[in-house]
């Protein structure tokens, strides 16, 4: 049953939030890599230095020079305005030969983990965390949807950056657990409802990040901090390169199960 | 103290209840109050002081027989008036040394059942979550706070779940996804909190509002428990105490496992 693996992701309309730093800017340029001439990359953050530089970059590569458009958009996705701009410059960016539009939620943060969930008793900080990792990954996937309907020949396929923390409870992480089981849920509410929409719960592994610093020098939980600096102390880490390569084998292979969990060390 | 020649009692003790003033809440209030030892204190929440009222009505027998105290707070969730309303009341209520305090987060509410491209307005989720995952943590974090850890008092939370907080259902977006938030988020208590005792409670579906909304908009009829039936089991298992914190248990696999018990015993 299993064709043999694309070498290419198409010729693609690709979204990726968080796009400036971290995991999300490796996505990019491993992306760029992997998407046919006449591709365009919408790459959104809340940071314009990094994101131009960037775009910078990837209009100098062989892709780039190879004719991939490169968008920015500078946008708090958490905004309504902020979700707006992203779906207007992904339709402006999109052409009728396109055959794939990919999105790949990746923006997040770890939230507080310098406290235990007993002292969350601000109402305004845990709404405004799940605004920002939540409602806006189930907001910008649904306008991503809504703006490019199900064509034939056509594939949309729906990435959300997940994580261990999403099957598993971490003292001191009340927030990014939180945050991490719904969205993995959400996606697989998606996968269920949108047999034609392909829906992958990646999660990504401990990677090199300025996420893990904050994690091993903040949590407040002292076996979790052990936990973390170990890992980066004996060199566990894993580079982003090293993840995303693991996330771009699934995505050519295409051979996963819609709404799957999958973890970095399972590809 | 606890009566130990009965040692199945919720003993003298505080429950708090929200989503108190109809369906599972309220039959909750009812069997609770059937386990609590005089010189409890039962705080009922919700949005509807009639409702709420009325159901203190019901309850005058645990009020003067057992010499307790039911109040009401109509309060809204989803704001933080509402929720520090009920942490104040709780905090005033229990001056006495109480043998436990038991907090059930069961108001919800179901969402739009609609198909997951139309959640496009950044407002309705936001509000949704706020109401039906927000607002748990922090009434849960305000009451532990209101009641730090205390020698030979046991303090329980219970969250009311639900089989789709670890099943997608399709329509389901915003029900399922809260679900599975609070799921991890009392996890993650449990985890923290070894001194609380943190059960994810799922009651199956039963003869309420919330089910009557889902027949008219899904035209899916399930064949519905009495919300007592459910409250009873609920009651079993904090009664019982045999569980590990943290962990879900259904309405249904409890039934099987009393089936189980009858056959060997």
């Amino acid at each position: 049953m299993s064709s043999p693996a694309r070498t290419d992701l198409g010729r693609a309309l690709c979204i990726i939030t968080g796009a400036s730093r971290g995991f999300g800017r490796t996505v990019a340029r491993e992306m760029s890599r992997l998407l046919k001439p006449g591709s365009a990359l919408v790459l959104t953050a809340r940071s314009v230095d990094e994101l131009r530089a960037l775009q910078a970059e990837l209009a100098e590569s062989e892709a780039g020079r190879a004719g991939l458009l490169v968008e920015c958009v500078v946008a708090d996705l958490s905004e309504a305005d902020g979700l707006e701009s992203i779906v207007k410059a992904s339709k402006v960016a999109f052409s009728e030969d396109m055959d794939h539009v990919l999105l790949v939620n990746n923006a997040a943060s770890l939230g507080d983990v310098s406290r235990y969930a007993k002292s969350f008793t601000d109402m305004a900080e845990v709404d405004s965390y799940l605004s920002v990792n939540v409602s806006s990954s189930l907001c910008l996937t649904a306008s991503v949807l809504q703006a490019f309907p199900q064509r034939p020949g056509q594939l949309r396929t729906v990435v959300n950056i997940s994580s261990l923390c999403a099957l598993q409870p971490f003292r001191s992480w009340v927030l990014y657990c939180t945050g991490k089981a719904a969205r993995d849920m959400m996606f697989r509410v998606l996968a269920e409802e949108e047999p034609d929409v392909r829906v992958l719960n990646y999660a990504p592994g401990p990677l090199d990040t300025a996420m893990q610093t904050v994690a091993r020098s903040r949590t407040a939980d002292p076996d979790v901090r052990k936990s973390f600096s170990d890992m980066f102390a004996q060199g566990q880490l894993l580079t982003c390169e090293a993840s995303c390569s693991k996330l771009m084998k699934l995505l050519l292979e295409d051979g996963y199960t819609t709404g799957a969990h999958i973890d970095v060390y399972d590809v | 103290m606890l009566d130990v020649t009965n040692p199945r009692t919720l003993g003298r003790s505080i429950c708090i209840i929200t989503g108190a003033s109809r369906g599972f809440g309220r039959a909750l209030a009812h069997e609770v109050s059937r386990w609590l030892q005089p010189g409890s204190v039962l705080l009922l929440v919700a949005r509807s002081e009639t409702l709420l009222q009325e159901l203190k009505g019901e309850l005058w027998s645990f009020i003067v027989d057992q010499q307790s105290a039911v109040h009401c707070v109509a309060a809204d969730l989803s704001t933080r008036e509402g929720l520090d309303e009920t942490v104040r009341v709780a905090r005033q209520e229990a001056v006495t040394e109480m043998d436990r305090v038991l907090l059930i987060n069961n108001a919800a509410s179901l969402g739009n059942l609609s198909n997951f491209a139309t959640f496009t307005g950044i407002d309705e989720v936001n509000s949704y979550l706020s109401f039906n995952v927000s607002s748990a943590l922090v009434l849960t974090a305000g009451i532990l706070q209101a009641f730090p850890r205390v020698p030979l008092q046991q303090r329980s939370v219970v969250n009311v779940s639900s089989t789709f907080a670890l099943r997608p259902l399709p329509s389901w977006v915003l029900y399922c996804t809260a679900k599975a938030a609070r799921e991890m988020m009392f996890r993650v208590l449990a985890e923290e909190q070894p001194h609380v005792k943190v059960l994810s409670y799922s009651p199956g579906p039963m003869d309420t509002d919330m089910q009557r909304d889902i027949l008219r908009l899904t035209g899916v009829k399930n064949h519905l428990l009495p919300c007592q039936e459910s409250a009873e089991k609920l009651v079993k298992l904090l009664l019982d105490d045999d569980f590990v914190s943290g962990t879900h248990l259904d309405f249904f696999e409890l039934k099987k496992l009393t089936s189980r018990d009858d056959t060997t015993m």
